[in-house]
């Protein structure tokens, strides 16, 4: 614990902290834990028609109805059955000034970790298949590297292509 | 800070005057409210008095009032007195002596602090306002206070709007002068309080002169009635600008025309004949003519009492609130479905009905909360109607109806924007003047009526006039000049008239400054849209014209048909559905060009397949295997192809998030019974892409 809080000066930019680390296909992710409202289990989801295919649909989270994203659609992998672990991730995300919750699915959760931030790199500019603007940057934990996310940019870019394809459609 | 009872430095002089002012406040307020009948406000108010005649020995005439009032109020209590209301007024008129004694008192008494003008304004000066002191900055530590007060203020107004609007029909109706007086007079309380110059001020002169009114000195009539309805106008400018200077931490703009007003109030006050800015004095008649609601806004002008018997929350709360309550239903109702599956247990079974009882009771309850009747933006209306109708030199009766109905009050809000266009362009276009109205047979004054109703799942709201009805030449003529429509193009009635909603094209021969700059109606158009409303219009040449506009009950609770298509259900709003029926083969046809219809009762509608529009899997894709459900939407039917029918239920209409984008054919979803989501069909939107 010691060495970790000496270490943690090092996130002098900000990226340092605590993540939730979630699995998608072979991926370890992260995201801030603070944009994280709560981790529920998976669903039913109501099909909404006219949406963009990564746009699963919407749940009610207690009275609330919010939209869930499919993050392996999104990411562009490959649809995989659900099996027990696969679960709900319910985020706060701030788009136009309003702040709204989105679920995102994702395979599995594994756990909270405290990335410092000297162990925070930029994102490689190849060898992944996402767009790496979405990207915080890679937390290196051990041998283990865990691509962090910017859950806001992730989603609020869906936004963007879901307005498109209203319009389209 | 210490307090000497009788201090001689100017401390506690200064204390000593506060105390007396407070109780001097406090009294005058409980003597415009108090009921003879109220012993406990009576007595209080007796000893309030006696505290006064303590405190302020040092001036006998106010030991005097001050004694004379509390005689006054000791034989109201044990009953002595015949006329407890005429012994009321004179112990009003005792403290409003005593009032008057303090306001000479402060400004007399050398004060280190301006503590003392907090309690008491300087009133504009009686010499008619001709100087309207400065705003003091509203403070961040004010500002609540300061908000609470806007808010109460602008009830405390509407409520004499109405009252005044009363009066002009019977302008020998004390109780409404009261309720008038009372709301200048509590507004002058507490801007006196809250330092707002100018409102005190205005407050001051005006409840001079309807106290003048209150005990029959002048008549609330013509030109003087006239100058208190602009006095209660600008002075809600000036609440509203207190309003923005509260949350600008700033100081409230001076008003201009405050000092021409307050002098014009004098003058009235003095009893002199003061003339209107609209000169015409013909009244407008202002019918109530639905039964039962009136008390909306006339119970708050009825009795001071009433403003106490409302709470305000703020809507994030009130939709939390209703959020949980919804959950609380389908919690209960799981819990409900549990009990079927244990071992019958009757304790249990009668209790878990009680329960259900009364979270129905809570739903309902709390989805009432968000209701607010449309009786304030039809009094809007009334007033409007009455000044335009006096601007344009016309005579109008003005009717509504059905100002009880009841919608959400985001829309209350956003449809009274397009109601004061429609009822300004139906007194200055649609109706003739009283001379021409003569002429042709017809009473003089136009009769607009404003009516309101529930209707499938809608607020209806009509605006009818007996006026010359929508020029379909005149409209035509403009339309082909501005290039809009062709010369030659063949145009049913009804397009016609969509034509007035054309940005750029007014049919008024001159503009005025009431309407016809074009501007307007389009407007009006894009504003009900918004809301997910519609406008309809019907018209007959010189007979008048009724714009009908359709708005739905956005945040309301609804009877829905659950539908199944393929593995996912739909709701269909119950109100926009005519029947189901499987469909029999020899039903069905299919026809060139306009795709699949269905043969019901000898009216062919076309087949809608929702599977289709909304991309899902269906079980069965041959209509004779599958149901359809026959929709209405104003004169259009259509058929919805879908696999069953799942049951009725109400339901709670939610938005599906900006985030989605929008959404065609879907209105919105709801939380089902086993707390899935379901989505709710747009009807109309539906019927009129299928139209396209």
């Amino acid at each position: 614990m010691g060495a970790a809080a000496t270490t943690d000066k090092a996130g002098v930019d900000g990226r340092g902290g605590k993540y939730l680390t979630f699995a998608l296909g072979a991926e370890e992710y992260g995201l801030e834990i603070l944009k994280v409202r709560e981790i529920i289990g998976y669903m039913e989801i109501t099909a909404v028609p006219h949406t963009p295919p990564h746009v699963r649909g919407v749940i009610n989270l207690r009275g609330q109805v919010i939209s869930v994203i499919d993050l392996r659609t999104r990411f562009g992998l490959a649809g995989r059955q659900r099996t027990d672990e696969t679960c709900i991730i319910v985020v706060e995300i701030s788009s136009e000034g309003r702040r709204i919750c989105m679920g995102i699915i994702v395979d599995r959760v594994s756990e909270v970790l405290n990335i410092p931030g000297g162990s925070i790199e930029d994102a490689p500019s190849f060898g992944t298949n996402i767009d790496t603007s979405f990207i915080l940057g890679m937390g290196k934990i051990g041998s283990n590297v865990k691509i962090l996310l910017d859950i806001n940019k992730v989603l609020t870019a869906v936004d963007a292509a879901c307005a498109a394809g209203g319009e389209a459609a | 800070m210490g307090r000497w009872k009788c201090g001689d430095n100017a401390d506690g002089k200064s204390d000593m005057t506060q105390d007396v002012e407070k109780l001097v406040e406090k009294c005058a307020a409980a003597a415009v409210t108090a009921q003879p009948g109220e012993l406990t406000t009576l007595a209080q108010l007796h000893t309030d008095l006696q505290a006064i005649c303590d405190q302020w020995r040092e001036r006998p005439e106010a030991v005097a009032s001050a004694t004379h009032a509390a005689d006054l109020v000791e034989k109201l209590v044990i009953g002595e007195v015949p006329d407890a209301e005429a012994a009321l007024q004179q112990v009003s008129e005792q403290i409003s002596e005593l009032q008057a004694l303090l306001e000479g008192k402060a400004a007399g008494s050398t004060e280190k602090k301006n503590e003392t003008a907090a309690a008491s304004p300087k009133e504009g000066s009686h010499g008619g306002g001709d100087e309207i002191p400065d705003e003091r900055i509203i403070v961040e530590d004010d500002a609540p206070l300061a908000l609470e007060f806007v808010g109460e203020a602008n009830g405390h107004l509407d409520a004499a709007e109405a009252s005044l609007l009363k009066l002009e029909e019977d302008p020998s109706d004390l109780a409404e002068v009261n309720a008038v007086f009372r709301a200048f007079h509590t507004i002058k309380g507490v801007a006196g309080f809250l330092e707002l110059k100018q409102i005190g001020a205005l407050a001051h002169i005006t409840e001079t002169l309807l106290d003048l009114a209150r005990k029959g000195k002048v008549q609330l009539h013509g030109g003087r009635l006239d100058v208190v309805l602009e006095a209660r106008d600008l002075m809600k400018q000036l609440v509203g600008a207190v309003e923005a200077a509260a949350k600008t931490n700033s100081a409230p703009g001076k008003q201009e025309g405050l000092s021409r007003l307050l002098s014009r109030l004098e003058a009235a006050a003095r009893g002199q004949d003061v003339e209107g800015k609209a000169a015409t004095p013909e009244a407008v008649a202002v019918n109530e003519t639905m039964a039962s609601a009136a008390p909306v806004a006339g119970g708050a002008a009825g009795g001071g009492a009433t403003a106490d018997a409302t709470v305000k929350v703020a809507t994030a709360r009130l939709d939390a609130l209703i959020n949980t309550v919804g959950e609380l239903v389908i919690a209960q109702a799981m819990v409900s479905q549990d009990l079927g599956s244990v071992a019958s247990d009757q304790r249990l079974a009668r209790n878990i009905s009680q329960l259900s009882k009364i979270t129905r009771s809570l739903q309902d309850l709390s989805m009432s909360m968000r209701m607010v009747p449309i009786a304030g933006v039809f009094q809007k209306m009334a007033r409007l109607a009455r000044d335009v109708s006096r601007k344009a030199g016309k005579e109008v009766e003005f009717v509504q109806i059905g100002s009880e109905t009841e919608l959400d009050r985001n829309v209350v809000e956003a449809v009274s924007d397009p109601l004061v266009h429609m009822v300004r362009n139906a007194i200055d276009h649609g109706m003739e003047f009283p001379e021409d109205r003569e002429k042709l047979g017809k009473p003089r004054a136009g009769k607009l009526t404003l009516k309101a109703c529930h209707q499938a799942g809608n607020v209806v709201i009509e605006i009818s006039d007996d006026g010359r009805g929508l020029p379909t030449e005149k409209i035509l003529k403009k339309a082909i000049a501005a290039g809009v429509v062709k010369e030659g193009q063949e145009l049913s009635e009804q397009e016609v008239f969509q034509l007035i909603f054309h940005p750029g094209l007014s049919t008024a021969e001159k503009i005025t400054d009431i309407s016809g700059r074009g501007v307007g109606m389009d407007v009006v158009k894009k504003n009900v849209e918004a809301l997910r409303g519609r406008i309809e219009i019907s018209s007959t040449a010189g007979q008048g014209s009724l714009f009908t506009v359709r708005l739905p009950l956005t945040l309301a609770v609804i009877d829905g048909l659950i539908v199944k298509v393929g593995r996912e259900r739909y709701i269909i709003p119950i109100t926009s559905i005519e029947q189901s029926i499987r469909p029999a083969r020899e039903q069905l046809s299919t026809m060139q060009g306009k795709g699949e219809m269905c043969v019901v009762r000898e009216k062919i509608l076309p087949i809608v397949r929702l599977h289709e529009l909304f991309n899902v899997e269906p079980r069965c894709t041959n209509p004779a295997e599958a149901l359809v459900v026959i929709v209405h939407e104003g004169t259009h039917r259509r058929c919805l192809l879908v696999d069953e029918l799942v049951g009725q239920q109400q339901v709670v209409i939610k938005s599906v998030g900006s985030e989605m984008g929008s959404l065609p054919g879907i209105a919105g979803c709801a939380i089902l019974g086993d707390g899935n989501v379901s989505l709710i069909l747009d009807v109309a939107g539906i019927i009129h892409s299928a139209l396209r």
